[in-house]
Parts: C-alpha cells; structure tokens; sequence
C-alpha cells in the first residue's frame, strides 16, 4: 500500500499538541520592573532567590553543593578553559578563608588565561571557530570591552582603521549570502532564529511573521563587499513573496516590530548605476574602501537595538546563551529560539539578569562573576536515587562536555608531572605554565568534535584515543616531565594509584577504584610501566575526564 | 602475582571482589559476537551505496544525452537494454544492464554553487542555520543500522581534495555523532583500527575493560546521554577493530578484483560491496571532480568510462550474491552541467534539469522519470527537487519518507515537506 | 612583400553560432573546407565579401576533421566514419567506418595519395585517396594511460617529403613511422603537454594536440598545453616541445606568455622553415610564430576565437583558421 498524503504519527501528534498549549501561554516579553526583585541586589543571590522559588514551588530537593575539588575544576574550566594543577587545587581546597570561592574567581577574571578561554569560546559563537575574528577578540576581552560595544563594532567596524579591521570579518564572511546575514544576526545577538520566517509565518511563534525576517533582511540588504571592503548602498530595497504568491515589499523594521523612518531615496537609473559600478571598480583596484551612504542602514540596526525599548533583544540572548554555556542549559532552550512560543523557564530571572545586563552597559564579566558565584552554579552534578530532574529546574548541575580545546588542554594538563608544579616558584609561575601546557594541548583540540545540543561522542573519537601512537607518545610517555614517569618512580601500588587518579581526577581514589586498579597493577608487575600507562589511559579516557560535571 | 601473563579471567579474578556490583556491566564487548546481532541485521537488511560524483558529472553525457542538438555535444546515444531508453554512448556496460535502473531526468534544485549544491543533495533541503540536518547517510544510517553494530555503519569514502569539505559536516547532524560517517580520505582503511604494535592485545582489551569500570561509576550519578554515548562510542572500539579487514580488498579473490579493476573508484567500490555485504547500511563512495568547465568532453570521457564500468560491476556483483535485491545504488552529484558549451569546449554548473539514477533495492528497473525539453534547458516534464528525491530513496529502502524526528519540541520531517516518493520509478 | 608576422592582423572575420574543428584550404585559393559541430561540413571564400558557408555533407558527430588530398576531400569525424567527397562539386564518394573509436584527425601525404587518420582506438590508418582501400594500420600508442584511463590519439602529420608520419597521443607520446612500410622508426616523450592530477581533482587534462616536422625534416614539433594547477581548467599556457629528428633528442621547450592560455591546436611552417605558426586557446584563443632554430617566440597575441583549424598559404603571408563560432583570415604583410 502506498501513502497518501502524511500520516501523524502518535508520537509528533503528542509533540504538537504539548506545543499549541505552550503556544497559549503567550507572550515572553519583560516582565513588568516593579515586579521584579530590586536592582541592587547581588547577581548570584538574585539567581539563587529564582532557581529556588520554581524548585519549591515543584517540591524537589536540589543536589547539595559540589566539593571543593568538584567545584575548583568546574570553575576553571569555564573561566579559564582549563583543570587546575595540583598546586591550584591543593591551594584551593586547602584554604580555610570562607571568600576562596570570590577570590578565586575575580583572580581568574582578571587572568590572562580568561581573555584566551572568551576569545576561544566567542570565536566558536560567532564565527564557527574559523579565527577570523581572534586578534579582534583578544584586544576586546584584554581591554574589557562590553558586549554593546562589541556588538557595534562586529556590525560597524570602519575598515579604514586598520586596527579596527578584523570585526567587520563577521559581516564579511557572510555577505555573499545576505539570508544567512540576517539569520545569523538574528540569531546570535537577538537569540532570535528566523530563518523559517523567510519562507513563510514562522509555524511555532506567532511574534515572527515573514515581515520580520524581510524587515530584518532590510537592515542588511544594502551592504556588500568590493574590493575587500564593505559598503553600503544608498538605495535598494527587499521584496519577497507571500507563501500565497503574494509580491510585497519589506519595511524597514526591527524584531520589536518597530518601524524606522528613513529619508526617502529613489533608486537611480541604469547611467547613474553604471557609473556607480565605474567608481566601485576603480576604489577597488586602488584599494580603496567604497563611499560611503548617506543614510547606513546597518548603522541605525545597531543603533535602534541598543535603544532602550528594544535592548532586550540583545541583553536576554547575551545572557541566555552564558547562562547555557556555563550551566550547561539555557533559561530558555534552544538558545536562538527566544520567543513567545518557546518561553522561559525562569522568565522573572531572565527580565532581571537582562535588565541588569543593560544596566551595566552589558557587562559580561559581571555576569559570568555572578553565575558562578551563585549556589545554583555550584551544586554536585551527582544524582542517583531517580531520574535525573528537568534540566530546567536546575536541580543539579548539568554534565558538559568538554570543549576540543578544553579537553584537548586537560589531556595534556592531567598527563603532566604533577610534582613538576611544586617546584615552580609563584602561583603566577604556575599559572603561566600552566597557561602553556594548555595551549600545546589546545593544538588536539581539531580532533575531537565541537560541543552542540545533544552532544553524542563518535567513534572516531574513541577509536583515536585507543589506537593513535601519538596518544602514547604525548599522554602516556614515561618521561621526566611526564606523569607515567612520575609514576614509575613510585614505588607502591597503593601510592601510584592515588597519585594517578589525583593528578588525572582531582580527587582520591575511593575505596573500590583503589582496589580494582591495584588489583590490576599487581597482576601486570610483569610489565609495570606499561600497566602504568594503561591506568593512566583508562582514566583520560574515562567519562569522568571528558566531560565538566 | 607471578609473572606469568595473565589471561583475562585471570584479571577479572582479581578485581572480581571490589567490582562485582559491575561486573553485570561489562558485558559490552560479549553483546557484539552474539547471534543476535546477526538476526536484527537480517531484518533490516537493506543498504545503501551512494556514487557521490563531486564537482558536478554532466546529464548530457550520461543519462539525458541530448544527441544532433547545438548544445549535445559530440557524444551519441545508444539504445539500451530497456527498448526506448537511451543514454549516453560513453555508458555501454550501463546500457546492457538498464532493466535494474532508473533515471529521473527533471532535477531543478536551483542551487548552482558547489557549498550549497552539495550541502542540498546530501540533505535533501536546503540547509537551515537553525537546524543541524542530519545527511541522508546519518538518517540511513539510524534507520537501518543497530545501535552496538561491530561494523561501522556509515563510511564515506573521499580521497581527492577538490570539494572534500563540501556537504556536509560529517557530524551526524541532530542525530548525534553516533552516525558521523567513519570517513576515509587519504587512506583506504579508517584510522586507528588497529592496535599499535607498542600494546599487547590482551593489555588494549584489560584497559578497555577498566576504563569501562571506572566510566561506569562516573556514568552511574551522571546518566546522561552525552554520557551515555561517550562509554558506547568506547564500547564499539573492539568491535570496529575487527571490521579492519573489510577494508582490505586483498581479501578478496583476484577475479573478483579484476573485475573492478585498478582505479581508486573502482577499488573503493569493492570495499563499499565488502561492507555492504558485512551489514553497512550505508557507504558513500566519492569520486571527484567532475567540474569540467573546460575540456568538458575529454574528462567525461575519462570519468564516464570509470563510472559505466565500475557501477556495471558492482551491480553484476551485488547481483551475484543476492544482494542487488537489498542494496539501493544512487549516482547524485551536486548539480549538473550547462547545456550552453563554452568556448574551452566546457560545461558549467547547471541545477535547473538534470539527472540521477537509482538501481537496485525497491527500483522500478528500466523507468525513466521526468524529461528535460529539447535542448536540456530546462524540465519539461515532472519537475521534483532534492526533497522528493530523498522520499524516493527512503521509500525504496523501506524507510518510511513521512516519519518524523523530534528536535527539542521541533518536529522535523525526515523529508523536507512531507514530499511524495516518486512511485513511478519504485516497484 | 615579404610576410612579417610582428604585422599580423585580422582581415576577416566571420561569425558563426558553430565551432569549427578542422580547417583545409584548396591549395593556392583562399576557399576552405571546415568540419562543424552541427555535424556537416561546409565550402567557404575567405577572401569574399561575405563568405557564404556551402554546406557539402555531414556525418553522425562532431566533424573533427578535413583533409584535402588533390581534389579529393576526406573528412573524419566522432562518429568514427571517414567520408571521401569530390571538393569540386561536393558530391560523395564514398564513406567507411574507418575506426572502432572517435576519429580526433585526418591529414593528407603531400602528393595526396594518402591520407593518415588518428582516433581514440590509437590506431592511426593509412588510407589511398583514389579508391579508399586500408592500406595499413600503425599501432604503438596504448589505449590505457599510465592511469588506466582511456587515452586518446589526437595528432598526426606528414613531413614535407611524405616519406615519414608522426603520431602523438593524449599522454605525450609520439610515435614516428615510415610511411613505405610501417615501421614505427621512434617515438618521443613530450609528456609535458598532459597534466595528470592524482590528488586533488584525480583525472588528467591535455595531450598532444598538434605536431609538424620541419619542411627538412629535422625537427618535430609538439603543440599543447603546459603543466596545469587546476585542471577544471584549460588554464596553463600553450607548449611546444621540439624535437631534433632522428636523432629524438628534446631540444626546447617553450611556453606562450601572459594572458595566452590553452592548447596549440594547429602548427604550420612556412615555407622555408624560417617560422613555425601554431594557434589554439582555451577559453579565449592565441596564436604564435616561432623561430625554431633557436626557440625564441617571434609574435604572440591573442586570437578573436579560440583556434580549431589553420592554413597557411604557400606565400607565408595570409592565414586562415576556424575555431569557435568563427572562422578568420589573418594577413602578415601590412
């Protein structure tokens, strides 16, 4: 028998309805502010006030807080983009001063080592990792640039600077593709995916017709390359059809569904834009950027989303997409679908964490300092007596994968000697080779996949770590300034093992790891440094290594 | 312990006691030699072997050969085994064996750019920034694969430079990485298959086993999928190694590898069978590049030779074995090429008519579906894009084309549309 | 007036929505026999005001080729027939299925008794002109490439004396023959014309497209194209290879120069072997004139079409080609 039409299956039926009723709960616009908790109180003690709020109100008990050797990693990892060494973590939680946690943390905002973390992080954001954007990022992060400003100068960055060259690469790279332009500054700055409103209403959320795509199209539509620069057109405007076949032309108008007024501008002729082409050419061989509009469409994109009324756009996708990438799940899921369809799981949270972002001038490193000062952030991700919670509750911390580059940094950091760092002579000497030793582990980082929503690992990546020499060679060498090397010059079973699994895991051993990898180094006595070298494999390959939990 | 080596019960005896909790755990690695393995392959037996023919092969000089007009160029067509249809003359193994294939002649899938093209055909939609499509062999590969397989279930075979990034990412799309293609460039055999010669291979197997042990407890408060597929991607690694020799096509008779011949196309393609016949649900195998923008005659020449001769064989092969029944052959490039011939004796990219074949699994054999007008400008006759392309191949292999995937509340058609198959080229 | 190829310019030019792959010329006349991809042939007066194309015949394919041998016309086509027509009425005489592989060329011997055709079975055939009889198959070009593709057998000529034959073949290969009785006398390596690409695009470009002996008979002349990086492309420049003759031994090599891209498809001494001429293209035509005896490119510009056919007249001082979508008359003695 054969089809016709599309059958329902009962599965999406399910999927779809649970979807209309969502639909009904109706806008996720801001909250009113005086509904709100004040603004002056503290960014973590806000979260925690919210998150707990919907977890009593659901009657679930969050997991207790993370140890100090649980917590430590999870914090460098995700300012730094690293694990600490065994002198940072013995320091750490060693420390009996009741604010090591904020200590810590403002050290390591301050640090180097988080500019190149935010540089490698934003890069995969905003430019899939392909590092056009890395020097532009690192002066931005080193000099505390506020995500405002970057945000201005990613869109409008005057190229005949040269020093302010490299940010305009986001609009170039995409400007073959005026579509994709538009989707992806939707998408990435306004949290805002309308790339199905192109072609028709989008389906899901009734805030986004095929108006606002075309009149977010409008905002971009003049600008072009030439020559290496970017430009804009003074005139030209987008007309796109109706699912119904429908001609209409795009106004100039932002997601709010703001209408912008702008002076009025015939197209020119066909001698008028011949001529245009003549000049274009000629800039062009001489290397010269186009001229300039009168009226920049782009510019007053940027300037409209930076008004008060509209701000939010940019302030709750920047803080929604932080919050996922440090907790690992976002207020509102997928991050690039904020809308009345899709709403948050703590809007009040969302509107005051927004509110505050735009208070601040958008403020990332304020942000991020309060998220992983919260208690939120700092709960064990161990959860065993039932299923794990809605991730949207954030009842427990959520289990991440590493990032290529974090786990690339890890392999190299947890494989080193780890009495090596006792022998450096400040906590910056550390921290400097530290920084290092990462950054040569960073060059794995092309070998294992990027971090997406449902990350699965492939088998390439087990196959690699299982059968590549060049993870014998660098991870699991007996060398002097190698942790196998260590090892072997131990000469205990019960010691070896704990040094390994505290150099690699961060913690002691518990009682049946000792005696299973004891167990097993005593019956390889036979080829010790080998054995030493499959211990130390099994653990980097181990699920508690690859991911940040 | 003496220094005797150890067997693997020996080194489960000795942890036995502070692991028994797990033990019931490690049985991973058993699961794979069982029989039961054999039986779900044979229920869901049908495979997929895709010819990518990357740069863009041209219509006119395979199957929508346009002979005497001002844009056919110098090739003839030849009558083939089906009375009525014609290709091109370049194709006489093709011609005799035209009772198994189909040809849709009346692509217009509007993407003429190598990225967007390739990116199209390998997802049957266009690309959606919003959403990671999986390709069609992450989809077939999760259809028609099983989860713990000890072959791999998707292999892409793409040994030339030109165009090897195109397409798509070889990520598994929404469906994970669990159906990432095992990919193949430079070499014949996937990387790390086999144990370096410095570990012995009962330490390779002891280490697996305690890193499973440790995973386990991490995995136990920690059960999450990405979790999950970390200590499953493991899993699989013994199994996948003994798939190695699928690779090698040294294990096959020297007839059969005369058969083939001594091109790199045709030599994968003889891999593509051995997996195929191993239970691979799905291998790509690319040959690139087809982007004759000049000498457009003399590198169809070359390429459409190779192509007649090693799809002929691999159809009379399958044939042989019972397997051409159970196994879909696809030749799908990025587009086609230009009618117009440039002034390089050349053709250009051309996405507005132009021509696949199908061969095999569920095909209607000797069907002609849709037609380009006189001169192959554009479709005169039953215009379908990508999207109903895919609902035809998923058709054909018994996957239903109406399904529906779930992305977060999303629902995502398996094709794009709900589009029909096109019946008229399906038995 | 002596010719002067620095003076080269175009005389005529005459539009086509053709390509014209071969070109021969009724000696001492400006009137020309052209093969087409429309599949016919046709008669044209390149000296007329307006040339009219006559159509005399055709065939199943591209007509890649025309020879004339006295006053007989052999044309060669993809279809792998070779046709023998009466050049002054253009009636036909007869037509037989001369290879078992596309015919690339025909040339005619100097006293027009034979004619020598190349196809892609890499057989070249000798044939008499008067009653169309095989007179003999010469064999020593593979049908395989060192790649195992198919190759393909583009090029012959005749020296001045018709005593000797020259074959070459899509991978570089020459093969010289002695015309009495077959024998194949050399063979010279001019692999330089043919580009194969293993890595990145994985087919091959090129192959000899044209040769000359010099009017003594002691140089070979190769014609194609160069080494090329993207072989999507007939983008390197033209080459020639020459060769000393019989000695075998390669003498130079040579290259167009700038903007000059594509194959040399057609080469012609004058008639004291003073200069070479040698035309072709890619996407856009060149032509070139060569001092042979010390290497050195005299003249080289481009062509209004990339170049399929030439003839150079017995005086040196007028050429006629056909390429794509034009034929042209060039003069040499402004």
């Amino acid at each position: 028998m054969r089809w016709n039409g599309s059958p329902v299956l009962p599965g999406s039926w399910f999927v779809r309805v649970v979807w209309v009723a969502l639909l009904s709960f109706g806008a996720s616009l801001p909250v009113s502010a005086a509904d709100l908790l004040p603004a002056d109180r503290p960014v973590a003690e806000v979260i925690d006030h919210y998150i707990d709020a919907t977890l009593a109100k659901a009657k679930i008990t969050a997991a207790p807080s993370a140890n100090d050797e649980n917590l430590v990693r999870r914090v460098m990892l995700d300012l730094v983009g690293r694990i600490p060494t065994p002198v940072e973590r013995r320091e750490f939680v060693d420390s009996k001063a009741t604010d090591k946690l904020p200590q810590l943390v403002d050290r390591l905002l301050k640090s180097p080592e988080f500019v190149d973390h935010q540089v490698n992080e934003f890069d995969w954001m905003l430019m899939q990792g392909s590092g056009n954007l890395r020097d532009y990022l690192t002066t931005a992060f080193r000099e505390g640039r506020t995500w405002e400003q970057m945000f201005r100068e990613l869109l409008l960055a005057d190229e005949v600077d040269p020093k302010a060259k490299p940010p305009i690469d986001f609009v170039k790279t995409r400007v073959k593709d005026l579509d994709r332009l538009t989707n992806d500054v939707s998408s990435l700055f306004f949290g805002v995916n309308i790339s199905c409103a192109q072609c028709h209403d989008h389906p899901l959320a009734k805030d986004w017709k095929q108006d606002h795509f075309y009149g977010l199209k409008s905002f971009v539509s003049r600008t072009y390359e030439n020559g290496g620069f970017i430009g804009e057109k003074d005139y030209g405007l987008v007309s796109y059809l109706t699912p119904k076949g429908e001609q209409r032309q795009a106004k100039l108008m932002f997601l709010s569904g703001k209408l912008i007024d702008e002076p009025e501008k015939a197209e020119p002729d066909n001698k008028a834009k011949k001529a245009e082409q003549d000049e274009l050419k000629k800039r062009a061989d001489k290397k010269e950027p186009p001229p300039k509009p009168s009226f920049s469409r782009r510019a007053k994109l940027v300037e409209v989303a930076l008004q008060p009324e509209e701000r939010h756009f940019l302030a709750r996708s920047i803080v929604n997409r932080i919050w996922a990438r440090l907790i690992g799940y976002g207020l509102v899921m997928p991050v690039d679908q904020m809308h009345s369809g899709n709403p948050a799981s703590h809007p009040e949270l969302l509107d005051w964490l927004a509110r505050d972002m735009a208070h601040s001038h958008f403020d990332l490193g304020r942000l991020m300092r309060g998220i992983v000062l919260s208690r939120t952030y700092a709960r064990s991700s161990r959860w065993e007596s039932s299923a794990r919670p809605d991730a949207a509750l954030f009842a427990v911390a959520q289990v991440r994968p590493l990032t290529p580059y974090q786990y690339g940094a890890a392999l190299k950091l947890a494989t080193t000697d780890p009495d090596m760092w006792k022998t450096l002579k400040s906590a910056d000497d550390v921290a400097k080779r530290a920084s290092d030793t990462a950054r040569a582990g960073r060059s794995w980082a092309s070998l294992f996949q990027p971090v997406s929503d449902n990350f699965q690992v492939s088998v390439s990546e087990s196959l690699m770590m299982a059968n590549d020499t060049r993870v014998m060679s660098e991870f699991l060498g007996d060398g002097g300034n190698q942790l196998v090397g260590r090892l072997k010059a131990i000469d205990n079973a019960e010691q070896q093992v704990e040094c390994a699994v505290s150099t690699v895991l961060g913690r002691l051993p518990e009682a049946e790891e000792r005696q299973a990898i004891t167990g097993y180094l005593l019956s390889r006595k036979d080829r010790s440094i080998d054995a030493l070298r499959q211990v130390v494999w099994s653990l980097i390959t181990g699920s508690e290594f690859r991911f940040n939990y | 312990m003496s220094n005797t080596s150890l067997n693997r019960r020996a080194f489960l005896g000795t942890t036995a006691a502070a692991v028994t909790a797990y033990a019931a755990d490690m049985t991973g690695l058993n699961v794979l030699s069982q029989p039961a393995l054999a039986a779900e392959l044979k229920k869901k037996d049908k495979r997929v072997i895709l010819l990518w023919l990357a740069g863009g092969a041209s219509q006119l000089e395979t199957f929508d050969p346009k002979p005497g007009r001002p844009t056919g160029g110098p090739y003839r067509a030849i009558q083939t085994a089906v009375p009525g249809v014609e290709i091109s003359e370049l194709m006489p193994k093709m011609a005799t064996r035209m009772k198994q294939t189909a040809i849709i002649r009346s692509l217009n899938t509007k993407i003429a750019d190598h990225g967007g093209g390739a990116t199209m055909m390998h997802l049957g939609r266009r690309d959606e920034p919003s959403v990671r499509f999986p390709d069609l062999g992450a989809v077939v590969a999760r259809e028609l694969g099983s989860a713990d397989s000890k072959v791999p279930d998707y292999v892409s075979f793409y040994t030339q430079t030109e165009g090897r990034g195109s397409g798509t990412a070889q990520t598994g799309g929404f469906l994970g990485a669990r159906f990432a293609p095992m990919y193949l460039t430079d070499k014949s055999t996937p990387p790390y298959l086999s144990r370096v010669e410095s570990i012995t291979d009962i330490d390779h197997q002891q280490r697996a086993e305690l890193r499973d042990l440790l995973s386990k407890r991490f995995a136990r408060a920690h059960e999450t999928q990405s979790v999950g597929s970390h200590n499953q991607a493991y899993a699989r690694v013994r199994g996948l190694m003994s798939s190695e020799k699928l690779f090698d096509i040294e294990q096959e008779p020297q007839s059969i590898r005369d058969k083939y011949g001594p091109t790199q196309f045709a030599q994968q393609a003889l891999v593509a069978r051995r997996l195929i016949e191993a239970g691979t649900p799905f291998v790509k195998v690319s040959r690139a590049w087809w982007d004759s923008h000049g000498e457009n005659f003399e590198t169809h020449l070359e390429l459409v030779t190779e192509l007649d001769h090693v799809m002929s064989t691999l159809i009379d092969d399958l044939k042989d074995r019972g397997l051409l029944e159970s196994t879909l052959i696809v030749t799908l490039s990025e587009f086609g090429r230009t009618p117009r011939i440039n002034q390089g004796l050349g053709r250009d990219h051309f996405a507005s008519a132009w021509s696949t074949s199908l061969t095999g699994c569920g095909v209607n054999g000797g069907s002609v579906y849709g037609k380009s007008d006189a001169d192959g400008n554009t479709v005169a006759d039953g215009e379908i894009g990508a999207s109903r392309l895919f609902s035809t191949i998923y058709q054909a292999i018994g996957i239903d084309p109406y399904k529906e995937y779930h992305v977060g509340p999303r629902p995502v058609p398996l094709v794009d549309n709900h589009a029909d198959p096109v019946y008229e080229v399906l038995v | 007036m002596a010719a002067d190829p620095t003076k080269l310019k175009v005389a005529k030019d005459v539009g086509r929505t053709d390509v014209l792959f071969h070109l021969a010329r009724q000696p001492g006349t400006s009137r020309v026999f052209v093969g087409s991809s429309d599949f016919k042939l046709y008669e044209l007066d390149l000296q007329a005001e307006k040339p009219e194309a006559k159509e005399i015949g055709g065939h199943g394919s591209y007509v890649t080729s025309v020879a004339l041998a006295g006053k007989t016309l052999v044309s060669g086509s993809y279809d792998c027939k070779l046709s023998w027509w009466d050049s002054e009425n253009g009636k036909s005489i007869r037509s037989v299925d001369g290879h078992a592989k596309r015919i690339r060329m025909i040339v005619a011997s100097p006293d027009g008794k034979l004619v020598a055709s190349v196809a892609d079975d890499m057989i070249c055939k000798l044939w008499s002109v008067a009653d169309g009889k095989l007179m003999r198959e010469l064999k020593g070009h593979d049908a395989i490439t060192p790649h195992n593709y198919p190759s393909m057998l583009y090029a012959a000529a005749f020296s001045r004396d018709g005593k000797q034959l020259a074959t070459g073949d899509k991978t570089g290969k020459v093969c010289v023959w002695n015309v009495a009785d077959g024998k194949q006398l050399g063979t010279l390596d001019a692999s330089g014309v043919y580009t194969w690409d293993p890595t990145q695009r994985r087919h091959s470009i090129g192959g000899i497209r044209s040769l000359a002996f010099s009017p003594d008979g002691k140089r070979i002349v190769v014609g194609g194209m160069g080494k090329v990086g993207n072989i999507d492309h007939p983008d390197a420049p033209g080459r020639l290879e020459v060769f000393e003759w019989p000695s075998a031994k390669k003498l130079y090599d040579l290259q167009t120069e700038g903007k000059l891209k594509g194959m040399f498809e057609q080469l012609a001494f004058n008639a004291d072997g003073s200069w070479l001429v040698g035309a072709g293209g890619g996407y856009a035509g060149f032509i070139a004139f060569v001092d042979v005896n010390n290497g050195k490119i005299i003249f080289q510009d481009s062509a209004p079409m990339h170049v399929h056919g030439l003839s150079l007249a017995e005086s040196g001082d007028t050429i006629y080609a056909s390429g794509h979508n034009k034929l042209v008359r060039w003069e040499l003695n402004a």
